[in-house]
């Protein structure tokens, strides 16, 4: 497999029977159709139809099916339609209840994110269509939404050039919300909309880079939560995409250029340019990055989709997506079992149960309020910022292993403010005889 | 060596001569021997003192001529005067030779720090006046960790010494090494701060011995203030530069400070419950007739200092140390006894103690977290005194400087003590409290304004905090929504303008660099504020909500806005206009993206007029006029803006920047640059049929008005970036276009020289557009060279009617224009793709060329006559070539 991914531009018969196809998915913000080639042998595959989605509107739901936001509102609501792999019509359409920009799926493809208009994020298991959680995330338009590697962590950027970090278990947590905290970060220092998010492989640890419409560029760390470079571009920039090696990302500018920027930049400007696409200044409005092949991809106003080689900072193909500008890419890896035909059958049966759509308000809880336990170690400050996937697991395993160490800890707290409590009674029962003691004493003397 | 030893020869001969000349009395010896004789003499007197003498004359020595090692020894001699002498000796010495304490310090340490426990007064006060004068300043640039870590176990022995004196030397000079290097704290905290405890509590000094409780107090409230506050921290974070740590490598595990810090809570809780003991110990002393004496103040301060930093240490760095019993007693006894000064017939400089006193009692009232926990009359004790406080009803007795330091500390606290008093009364109080001290800088007759200079960042922050605490909007729904806070929030962009004008000011005279980079500074924090309410929509709300509730005191934040950003005059202003276009780059850029979110709902025409006048202001930067529209064209494509005023905002800005054809460089002017900027924009609108339907209109007139070159040509750049092949443009559009076209194009002939080869660039440039349009219509192409055909034509009539050579200056113009016109028919003929578009219509051509001919024949000047002909022959040569390219393409 490693083989076959590596050698990306020679393409042969015999590729057909390779275990993974890597093809790519690209809409435009202007009525139109999701277009998808085959990466390795440029083919252009089924285009899905109608589509006019925003930028970061467009995801693919694990592998299972396809999902784009819609541009075009019908009313006061949003519409999202799905499309599975095999079929050019919209399968399923839900209207949500406000327009939505961004939607994202983790990776693999249990929930969908889709972050609206005036601020609101919204969060749907796939399988039932089920709004498990409606919170207001920002104050102005949820411009970009991005998942952690590990799928805990979901970064969001609005229009009021806010980032925010929240974590998928603690949003849950009814105590905490009632505290009034639910996110983890909150990196306020972009001045303008926040127009893209990448995130590296660190999970919960990880560096993030966010550009805006500032012209700057942000590095962030999640676990200090802090700023940590702060990049100036001679142009705003439209779109991100993180070098696999970690080291460098790569931005697209409003003046077509491609800008490279290192993470661990000195100097507070960026001038090193990937690739400019067209000479008549059109803008790039997204990137992505293939890993399988090392391969950049971006997408332009005039509606070109171009495949770079970054390390000789060449275009190695274009595709021609139509006369509307691109608003997204995104690669799209399906596994496949043998060869073809099968696939094609196996796609069918998956094509076949597309979820049902996705609702419009939340569903009341009936079982009380949610609390998730604190980590452990978090009474030390540096354990208690945060809650990794990892943690999340080993909680699930414990709660399935009764008796475990969490909850001895959780009796031996309870023993403890018990003991604590007798404490307090006998302190209470001596207060009051002494009391009633002078009390006496203060009769008899009266009396005496 | 060799020069040691020749003085001691010379002077065993020269003690022989003497013996000699004693003999010979009677005898006169002649003055120049003399003379010699006294200067080694003198030298002789010195020597013979020391027998080693004379191995040191190279290396460095005290007055007594003792070398370091010497005096080093004698430090441990059992003679305490000795040992004195020999630290001043030593003092003496470094005096001389200071290079000498570079290379031995750390042997000098090593050897003097027995000395802390010398139990002469004398000695370790020379010890001491030794490493405060020499020692620690010689050595400040060098990491002094080492040398501190050398001296701490003497001073720990010291501390626990026997006799008292010895302890509290061995405080005081603990106190110098902190200061020298306040890392020493954090290394040793625990230990340092059971030392304190021990030295105040068990060793009782009564309040009688104040100066020694003085010293160990002092350096106690030192090392307190050592406490890392998280605050401060992130204060200097924001205002420096990012530190630029590595990335993506190995990192140490360095303990963050809190954590470092985190052991220390049970030292620190005990520290705290000494120091109330103490405070107790002092109360008879407070409530004394005539008051305080100063000693006794100044325990008091560091006492009440210390506890101060201890409770904000905790709060911040969220480590407890407070424990319901310290609680319990600090309430009681420290808390409880405010306000310190009952009487209040005390005269000047007590009164002020007192009021110093009671100040950081407030600030411990308003650290501490449970105060609501406080009966209510302690409680309302404080707000009264912190309500009289910011409406400086003390001025009179308290000196400025003093109330102002109290007003600063209490001042920040105040969003959170409206948040947090229940009591609505008390809240209002509060808020008109800090809405007098804040808005009355503005009416220069205000008593307290001249008391009351809060910088501009402090009340920044509180308004920020007053008005979006934690980021979130905290007012805006509330129904109750106070005057006071929308108050502040339109006072902002006056402010602003005031703060630049100071800036403008700043610039034009010689003012420090310093001073300069403070009002910059506040203008960015201003500016920063603004940015956040735009972010949270309260810019908006504030203009909503300012309409409605105060009709007759109109808002004026949009005006003051728009000052802001216009750089003219605006009708009937005294002052010159807004400070926008002046100010630096960076601060600009804040502004623009104040002005992103200030256009939400808000852009209005006068609004979009001061842009567009600061972006034609002629000493506007290039940088920042392009990112004005960029900044407005994301506005627009966010839906603040309308698609008509954008597009307005567009035109107006081509068709009026000024900016004369330059012809220096290949580089692109500040204008090619804006029109391509403009024209990518449109070309980004959408679809651009519609765009150039909606524009069209505007286009013509702005044509008719016949602008200049460089702006006419940018108009037509944006009806080619919008057009299409073959053209869209309606029929009196193109009537329009080929009547402006002619004089465009002769314009440009007139403007550029044509002989000048590398200017070419220049033509091609002007003409582009023209050729796209008479590619996309061939009636526009018929249309501008019939007009040109006719315009020599009348000419020529006009020349040949006018009788000879009588009106010279109008027949040599026309001669010009003529000249002129060949010269536009001949670059369309060079030009390779214009000539396939003029071909068809050569009859045209010929047509001039004919009334050429006639002219040459006529009665024109020489000169004239010449330049006809030269034209007529290139024209010709032209023509012929453009039928043979007919035939070409006909074959």
């Amino acid at each position: 497999q490693s083989e076959n991914s590596s050698l990306l531009p020679s393409f042969s018969e015999e590729d057909r029977e390779i275990d993974m196809e890597i093809s790519i998915i690209a809409s435009s913000f202007i009525d139109g159709e999701i277009g998808s080639w085959d990466l390795k042998t440029g083919k252009a595959l089924l285009k899905f139809k109608p589509c006019a989605s925003p930028a970061h509107g467009l995801t693919a739901v694990g592998d299972k099916f396809l999902a784009a936001s819609q541009l075009k509102a019908s009313g006061s609501s949003g519409s999202i339609f799905f499309w599975s792999w095999n079929k050019p019509q919209v399968e399923v359409r839900s209207f949500p209840k406000e327009p939505i920009l961004a939607l994202t799926a983790n990776s693999e493809g249990t929930y969908i994110v889709g972050g609206g208009k005036s601020g609101e994020i919204y969060l749907w298991e796939v399988a039932t269509g089920k709004l498990l959680k409606k919170w207001h995330g920002h104050f102005q338009s949820v411009t970009c939404l991005v998942f952690s590697g590990d799928d805990s962590l979901l970064v969001s950027g609005s229009g009021d050039g806010s980032v925010k970090v929240w974590s998928l278990i603690r949003l849950f947590d009814d105590l905490q919300r009632q505290k009034g905290s639910t996110h983890e970060h909150y990196f306020t220092e972009h001045t303008m909309s926040v127009t893209d998010i990448v995130i590296d492989y660190g999970g919960c640890n990880a560096l993030i880079v966010s550009a805006s419409e500032d012209r700057t560029c942000k590095v962030w760390s999640l676990a200090k939560g802090k700023l940590l470079r702060s990049i100036v571009f001679p142009s705003a920039i439209n779109a991100l995409a993180l070098d696999p090696c970690g080291s460098v990302f790569y931005a697209g500018g409003r003046d077509s250029k491609i800008y490279i920027g290192a993470m661990n930049a000195t100097s507070d400007h960026c001038t090193k340019v990937l690739g400019s696409i067209s000479e008549e200044s059109k803008a790039i409005t997204c990137l992505a990055y293939c890993a399988e092949g090392n391969l950049l991809l971006s997408g332009s106003e005039d509606g070109k989709i171009c495949v770079w080689d970054p390390k000789t900072r060449h275009p190695v193909r274009t595709f021609d997506h139509g006369k509307g500008p691109v608003s997204n890419i995104q690669v799209v890896r399906k596994t496949f079992v043998t060869n073809l035909n099968k696939t094609l059958s196996s796609w069918k049966r998956n094509g076949a149960s597309l979820p049902p759509p996705l609702e419009k308000f939340e569903k009341p809880e009936e079982d009380g309020i949610v609390i998730v336990d604190p980590p452990p170690f978090s009474d030390v400050p540096v354990y208690s910022s945060y809650l990794s996937a990892d943690l999340i697991d080993e909680q699930v395993r414990e709660l399935q292993q009764q008796g475990s160490a969490a909850t001895e800890i959780e009796m031996e707290r309870l023993k403890l403010e018990y003991k604590k409590s007798l404490q307090m009674n006998d302190q209470w029962q001596k207060n009051y005889e002494n009391l009633l003691q002078v009390v006496m004493e203060l009769q008899n003397g009266v009396t005496n | 060596m060799v020069r040691p030893k020749a003085p001691a020869k010379k002077q065993q001969k020269k003690a022989i001569d003497f013996k000699k000349i004693k003999r010979k009395l009677g005898r006169k010896l002649p003055p120049p021997k003399n003379a010699t004789n006294t200067e080694i003499k003198s030298k002789a007197i010195i020597l013979p003192e020391q027998s080693v003498g004379a191995e040191k004359s190279g290396i460095a020595t005290s007055k007594k001529g003792l070398t370091l090692k010497e005096l080093l020894q004698q430090t441990s001699h059992h003679n305490p005067k000795v040992r004195k002498d020999a630290l001043l000796g030593i003092k003496d010495l470094f005096k001389h030779y200071p290079a000498e304490m570079q290379s031995h310090k750390y042997a000098i340490i090593q050897k003097l720090r027995e000395r802390v426990t010398d139990d002469d007064k004398l000695v370790r006060d020379a010890f001491y006046k030794l490493f405060e004068a020499d020692v620690f300043p010689a050595c400040i640039e060098d990491n002094l960790g080492p040398m501190v870590s050398l001296l701490m176990p003497y001073i720990f022995s010291a501390m626990a010494d026997s006799s008292i004196d010895v302890r509290l030397m061995a405080f005081k000079f603990f106190h110098l090494v902190v200061k020298n290097y306040p890392p020493t704290f954090s290394l040793y905290a625990e230990k340092i701060l059971e030392n304190y405890t021990d030295i105040i509590q068990k060793n009782h000094f009564y309040v009688q011995d104040k100066s020694k409780l003085k010293v160990a107090l002092s350096g106690l409230e030192h090392c307190l203030s050592l406490l890392p506050c998280d605050e401060s921290d992130t204060e200097s974070q924001k205002k420096g530069h990012l530190q630029k740590e590595t990335l993506l490598a190995y990192e140490q595990d360095v303990a963050e400070e809190s954590v470092r810090f985190a052991h220390v809570s049970e030292k620190l809780k005990e520290i705290v419950g000494v120091l109330i003991n103490c405070f107790q110990d002092f109360i008879p002393l407070i409530r004394a007739r005539g008051g305080l004496d100063e000693a006794s103040f100044d325990c008091i301060n560091h006492i009440l200092c210390g506890v101060r930093y201890a409770i904000k240490f905790s709060n911040r760095m969220h480590i407890p140390i407070l424990d319901q019993e310290t609680a319990s007693m600090l309430l009681k006894k420290l808390l409880g006894s405010f306000p310190l000064n009952p009487e209040n017939n005390l005269s000047g400089k007590v009164a002020e103690w007192y009021f110093i006193l009671n100040s950081v009692l407030t600030e411990i009232f308003l650290e501490v977290s449970g105060w609501s926990l406080l009966p209510w009359d302690i409680s309302c004790r404080y707000l009264k005194f912190i309500d009289n406080t910011l409406r400086g009803k003390f001025t009179r007795s308290i000196g400025e400087s003093i109330h102002k330091k109290t007003l600063l500390a209490l001042v920040p606290f105040v969003p959170k003590l409206i948040l947090r008093v229940e009591d609505r009364e008390w809240r209002d109080n509060f808020m008109q409290a800090f809405t007098i001290i804040t808005l009355s800088d503005c009416e220069p007759e205000s008593p307290l304004k001249l008391a009351l200079r809060i910088p501009v960042r402090v009340f920044i922050s509180v308004v920020r905090d007053l008005i979006i605490p934690n980021g979130d909007i905290l007012y805006l729904n509330d129904p109750t929504v106070n005057n006071d806070q929308l108050a502040w929030v339109d006072e902002l962009p006056s402010l602003l303008t005031k703060l630049g004008n100071k800036h403008l000011v700043s610039t034009q005279q010689f003012v420090k660099e310093k001073k300069k980079q403070r009002i910059e500074h506040a203008i960015s924090v201003v500016l920063q504020l603004l940015i956040d309410l735009g972010r949270v929509g309260c810019v908006k709300k504030v203009l909503i909500d300012r309409v409605r509730c105060l009709q007759n005191a109109p808002s004026t934040f949009k005006e003051d806005t728009r000052k802001f950003f216009n750089p003219y005059q605006e009708e009937g202003a005294v002052e010159p206009g807004g400070p926008f276009a002046r100010l630096p780059r960076k601060i600009q850029e804040l502004a623009l993206c104040f002005l992103y979110y200030f256009t939400i709902d808000n852009f209005s025409p006068p609004m979009q007029r001061a842009i567009v006048s600061c972006c034609l202001y002629p000493q506007l930067k290039p940088a920042v006029l392009y990112r004005i529209v960029e900044v407005l064209h994301t506005a627009y494509r966010d839906g603040y803006i309308q698609i008509t005023d954008h597009l307005s905002f567009f035109i107006t800005l081509i068709a009026r920047f000024r900016e004369s054809i330059e012809y220096d460089g290949r580089r692109e002017t500040t204008f090619q640059a804006l029109t391509n900027l403009v024209c990518s924009c449109l070309s980004e609108m959408g679809d651009s049929s519609l765009v150039l339907q909606i524009l069209e209109k505007v286009f013509v007139e702005q044509i008719i008005l016949k602008p200049a070159l460089v702006n006419g040509c940018g108009i037509l750049r944006m009806i080619c970036t919008l057009d299409s092949i073959p053209t869209r443009l309606s029929e009196s559009s193109v009537t329009a276009l080929s009547e402006f076209l002619p004089g465009y194009l002769i314009d440009i002939v007139n403007c550029i020289p044509e002989d000048k080869e590398k200017l070419s660039y220049l033509y091609i440039y002007y003409l582009v557009p023209c050729f796209h349009l008479f590619d996309r219509s061939s009636r526009l192409t018929e249309d501008v060279l019939k007009r040109m055909r006719l315009m020599v034509s009348e000419n020529t009539r006009a020349m040949l009617e006018s009788s000879v050579q009588q009106d010279g200056e109008s027949s040599r113009n026309s001669v010009k224009l003529i000249q002129c016109i060949v010269s536009v028919i001949l670059l369309m003929h060079n030009d390779v793709k214009a000539r396939k578009i003029i071909s068809p219509f050569k009859s045209e051509i010929d047509l001039i060329l004919q009334n050429l001919v006639t002219l040459q024949s006529s009665s024109l000047t020489v000169e004239g006559k010449h330049m006809m002909k030269i034209a007529g022959e290139r024209l010709r040569i032209a023509s012929n070539s453009l039928l043979s390219c007919t035939t070409v393409t006909m074959l």
